[in-house]
């Protein structure tokens, strides 16, 4: 009856995705099949992801054989994704897109860590598959969604609260997300404010776009000002997207963040 | 040399067997240096003489008990049983020549003689002592294979055994083969029948959940009509890979029902992403008698048959959550898809390769979003409708920024 079952893919925000630096197996025994799991700064624990965005670049790095990788952009940031020799559907695919383009990737979290300790975060794609743009905001929503439900089971679980009983019995669902929120929190001390703004600059930017395609001229007074993070497409500088506007908690949730970047900054370097 | 003869000293003493060591010698030497044998193979035939001559059967290393087949408990069990033979089935392969269930006053299980065992085959109703075989198990459930070093003897006494009789299931509480069972179910689907040895197949459900169901032409039974509810009477279930259906045979009876019996599970719905589009999908053939996919043009249950095409996908969505595998069926797919089973088999046939349909069927489905609602059946929904997600409005997108503020 039980057997095997499928990961879900997770829905999380590139920006949430890429602070992440906890990575476990999971299982009593922690043999090397065990599944590979990463917990994000909100709690998703995720072996598998999937994310909607666009391919802003995407090169062939392999030395023999082909082995491709793409940079996928959504409102809250850029990460890479990858496809090789093992991916052989996913790398086809990839190889014949053109950037930029909209796409849908599923694939799982890869956690690198570099010589000098930094943490780099990328997707190593299962599939890629061209989208629309109604898709991408399809999957903005969803992500949002997501991410909200998982703030919800962390403000429920409260920043400190070490009692582990199960005061929180809210209709706890199959795998625990308060428990995964608990850990989350005792690894990240993660700063729910900081996320809820992100979530809310993805839906703000996403609703800019929206109505632009209405040209519906006066919506924009609405927007707010973080509504101006970079319009998805080309777009991806690393530079201010992030340290703009009112980021109503300091950074030091994530210290790695900025070295993050710095590295990225390298991988950039050959883009045109 | 006088490595391996102590080898085969060693062993041969595990079987309490005492041989001089130059015997074993010049049996040895003789092999490898008149016969030029290898040194495993002398060994081994080394060995195995001095085993027989002492009257060890080689294959029968492990000593099998008697025992009662509710007393079967885990796999890789050597053992005797006196059992009757309630059911025989048709064999999926040509390895197995006999499958079916004996019974005995404890309980009843399935058993699989295979081909290679060259045994006598078993009579229904007939009952015999079985020795020496082995158990088995897949997904829990205990089985009991005849091989070659088992044996057969029919016994004169009659073993106590009957299918067992349950009155009045529920199609959900079906979760065990050869039991007989009565429902009240409503036909909610009915397949074209392929075969000349099935007169109906399709599916039925009660408010618990939905079954397949297969009527036998040798049955004689009159033809059921979909969208009609009936009291089924005497129906055999029987299980394939976990999943199970039930079977109608010339003891089985059907009432027309008065009222309409709800079926429970057509309710299901589920939206989300579509995350995969798995192997068996697009163009593929079907066994001509069971309808089952075919594995490089052989059916699990008859064999090689000459299969015919059918279009159809076995696809994941996923909302975040949770899973849920989905088949979506010929019609609904040359919808979703805009391709008929024709213009697949076309394009098949230029590319020399059914996958090329899987492919299409990718491009078009992977990563985005849908709404499906139909039957659920196993881990499946089985889809009726498919919907692609309504476009974001901003009115969306401002409740939802509108439930972050609120906290």
């Amino acid at each position: 009856m039980a057997g095997f079952s499928r990961e879900v893919a997770r829905r999380i925000f590139i920006e949430e995705l890429k602070s992440s630096n906890y990575s476990f197996r999971d299982g009593e025994d922690q043999h090397q099949y065990a599944p590979q799991y990463l917990l994000t700064p909100t709690g998703a624990k995720c072996n598998r992801v999937f994310v909607v965005g666009t391919l802003t670049e995407k090169d062939d790095i392999g030395s023999d054989a082909e082995y491709w990788r793409g940079r996928i952009v959504d409102p809250t940031g850029s990460i890479l994704i990858y496809a090789g020799q093992y991916q052989p559907e996913a790398a086809q695919i990839l190889a014949n897109i053109e950037a930029p383009a909209f796409v849908a990737v599923v694939g799982k979290p890869n956690l690198y860590q570099t010589e000098d300790g930094n943490i780099i975060i990328s997707v190593r794609a299962e599939s890629i598959q061209r989208v629309d743009e109604a898709t991408r905001d399809q999957w903005i929503m969803d992500a949002a969604r997501r991410t909200l439900e998982r703030l919800k089971a962390l403000w429920s679980a409260g920043p400190v609260s070490v009692s582990s009983d199960f005061s929180t019995a809210d209709k706890t669902p199959a795998s625990l997300p308060v428990q995964d929120g608990q850990r989350a929190l005792e690894h990240y001390h993660t700063d729910v404010e900081h996320y809820r703004q992100m979530v809310i600059r993805a839906l703000s930017s996403l609703r800019g776009d929206l109505s632009e395609d209405r040209s519906k001229p006066k919506a924009e007074t609405a927007t707010k000002p973080e509504a101006k993070v970079e319009p998805p497409l080309e777009a991806e500088k690393p530079g201010p997207r992030r340290s703009k506007p009112k980021k109503s908690s300091p950074l030091n949730a994530w210290p790695e963040q900025e070295n993050e970047e710095e590295v990225e900054t390298f991988n950039l370097g050959k883009k045109s | 040399m006088k490595e391996l003869v102590d080898q085969i000293s060693a062993r041969l003493r595990d079987q309490k067997i005492e041989v001089p060591e130059e015997e074993i010698a010049s049996r040895l030497k003789k092999l490898i240096e008149d016969f030029r044998v290898p040194e495993g193979e002398a060994r081994r035939s080394v060995l195995n003489y001095f085993l027989k001559e002492h009257g060890v059967t080689f294959p029968a290393r492990a000593s099998s008990e008697k025992v009662k087949i509710s007393e079967i408990a885990g796999p890789g069990r050597w053992v005797d049983l006196e059992v009757k033979v309630l059911d025989l089935w048709e064999p999926a392969t040509e390895a197995i020549s006999q499958t079916g269930l004996i019974g005995d006053g404890s309980g009843s299980m399935k058993f699989v003689k295979w081909t290679k065992s060259e045994l006598p085959d078993l009579e229904l109703g007939k009952s015999y002592r079985l020795k020496r075989v082995v158990t088995d198990e897949f997904q829990g459930r205990f089985s009991v294979k005849l091989n070659r070093t088992s044996q057969i003897e029919p016994l004169e006494k009659e073993v106590e055994a009957q299918l067992k009789r349950v009155q009045s299931m529920k199609v959900v509480e079906i979760n065990e083969p050869g039991l007989w069972v009565d429902l009240k179910v409503k036909v909610t689907q009915l397949w074209e029948a392929n075969s000349e040895a099935i007169s109906q197949s399709g599916l039925i459900g009660d408010e618990t959940g939905s079954i397949k169901f297969v009527k036998w032409a040798k049955a004689d039974l009159p033809d059921l009509e979909e969208g009609k509810s009936y009291h089924l009477l005497n129906l055999v279930t029987d299980e394939f890979q976990g999943r199970f259906s039930v079977k109608l045979n010339r003891t089985s009876k059907i009432e027309l029902l008065d009222v309409d019996v709800e079926v429970g599970s057509q309710a299901a719905e589920f939206a989300g992403a579509l995350v995969d589009v798995q192997k068996g999908s697009g163009l593929i053939k079907r066994c001509p008698v069971c309808k089952r996919s075919l594995a490089k043009g052989v059916c699990s249950e008859h064999g090689k048959v000459e299969g015919t095409y059918d279009l159809r996908i076995k696809a994941v969505m996923d909302d975040g959550r949770r899973v849920q595998d989905v088949l979506i069926n010929r019609e609904t797919t040359e919808r979703l898809v805009g391709l008929t089973l024709d213009e697949a088999k076309q394009m098949a046939m230029e590319a020399l390769d059914h996958e090329v349909v899987r492919s299409l069927i990718e491009g078009k489905l992977v990563g985005r979003y849908f709404s499906v609602t139909g039957p659920r059946v196993d881990r499946y929904l089985l889809v009726e409708t498919i919907n692609e997600a309504q476009p974001v409005t901003i009115a969306d997108v401002d409740e939802l920024i509108a439930a972050m503020e609120v906290n």
